[in-house]
């Protein structure tokens, strides 16, 4: 059961991974850096690269990434936009 | 305490040199209202002066720029500037802008109490794009003037007499105006510069008295 649980949970991981990676690649073009504080700039490469490992720095990529999907899935987005002209 | 500001202007990183170079507009509002500030710029961005300052000028608004956690934020080299827990206080009953990663998390809600001054600030990273290109020059970077003209709309309201409220309102909807914009533009790099608005638009947050004015 536990490990179950645990493969699913990678699979989940390795499929997020791969949708993040596929946005950047879409989303960013070659000369753009992302700064994210201390953890300096990043170009798209590295960008990729840290997804692509999982460490800190591609966690809170992922975790960015999720935010907007879900607004906008949710609908969170279109109602905030709505608010401005 | 008097009207006036203090700001930090650290210059190590590629980061902190584009939060220095994009805080010139809050300096020429401070100019055109005649509004008090004093710049602690490059090395003085230090702990031992940052008290200094705050101690000797008592001006009523601080505008953080610098690395950040949690519990502080640095000034130049990563030298922690403020921290909770050791010299916070020095903040209280003032208005403060922190533009730095994670400080309304922790250190910001030492202040959500406070009934005169308050704390704006971002609970995760506050993130940006850079166009590499424009490195050498970044004030005609016209990609990271999308994330520090919405941000900046923090501290220039607040020079011109707003309440913190107001100005952090308007600081946030400048943030979904860009995002408008840019997801209408459709261009290459739309949705990531969407993405990142939409980021700092959710980590922004005012915490202690939201009437406070400077």
């Amino acid at each position: 059961m536990n490990e179950k649980y645990i493969s699913q949970e990678n699979k989940l991981n390795e499929t997020l991974k791969k949708l993040v990676i596929a946005r950047i690649e879409a989303s960013m073009s070659p000369m753009l850096k992302l700064s994210i504080g201390s953890d300096g700039s990043l170009t798209k490469e590295q960008m990729i690269n840290h997804v692509r490992d999982g460490d800190n720095i591609g966690r809170r990529i992922i975790q960015t990434h999720l935010n907007f999907v879900k607004a906008q899935a949710t609908g969170h987005l279109i109602a905030a936009l709505n608010t401005v002209q | 305490m008097k009207k006036g500001l203090i700001i930090t202007l650290p210059q190590s990183d590629d980061v902190t040199e584009y939060l220095t170079v994009f805080s010139r507009p809050i300096i020429n509002e401070c100019k055109r209202k005649a509004v008090k500030f004093h710049e602690l710029k490059r090395e003085d961005v230090n702990k031992k002066e940052f008290e200094r300052l705050l101690k000797s000028y008592d001006y009523n608004f601080i505008i953080l720029n610098g690395h950040g956690n949690k519990d502080y934020v640095t000034g130049h080299q990563g030298e922690k500037i403020i921290i909770k827990g050791e010299n916070n206080s020095l903040l209280n009953k003032k208005i403060t802008y922190a533009r730095s990663c994670w400080a309304a998390a922790g250190l910001g809600n030492c202040y959500s109490k406070d009934k005169r001054g308050c704390f704006i600030g971002y609970n995760i990273p506050f993130m940006f794009l850079m166009d590499t290109t424009r490195a050498t020059n970044p004030i005609k970077d016209k990609i990271a003037e999308i994330f520090f003209k919405t941000s900046n709309c923090v501290p220039i309201g607040i020079i011109k007499g707003q309440t913190a409220e107001h100005a952090n309102e308007n600081s946030k909807k400048a943030m979904l105006k860009g995002i408008k914009k840019a997801l209408i533009k459709r261009d290459k790099d739309s949705q990531a510069i969407a993405e990142i608005l939409w980021n700092n638009y959710s980590a922004q947050v005012l915490l202690g008295n939201k009437n406070a004015i400077m």
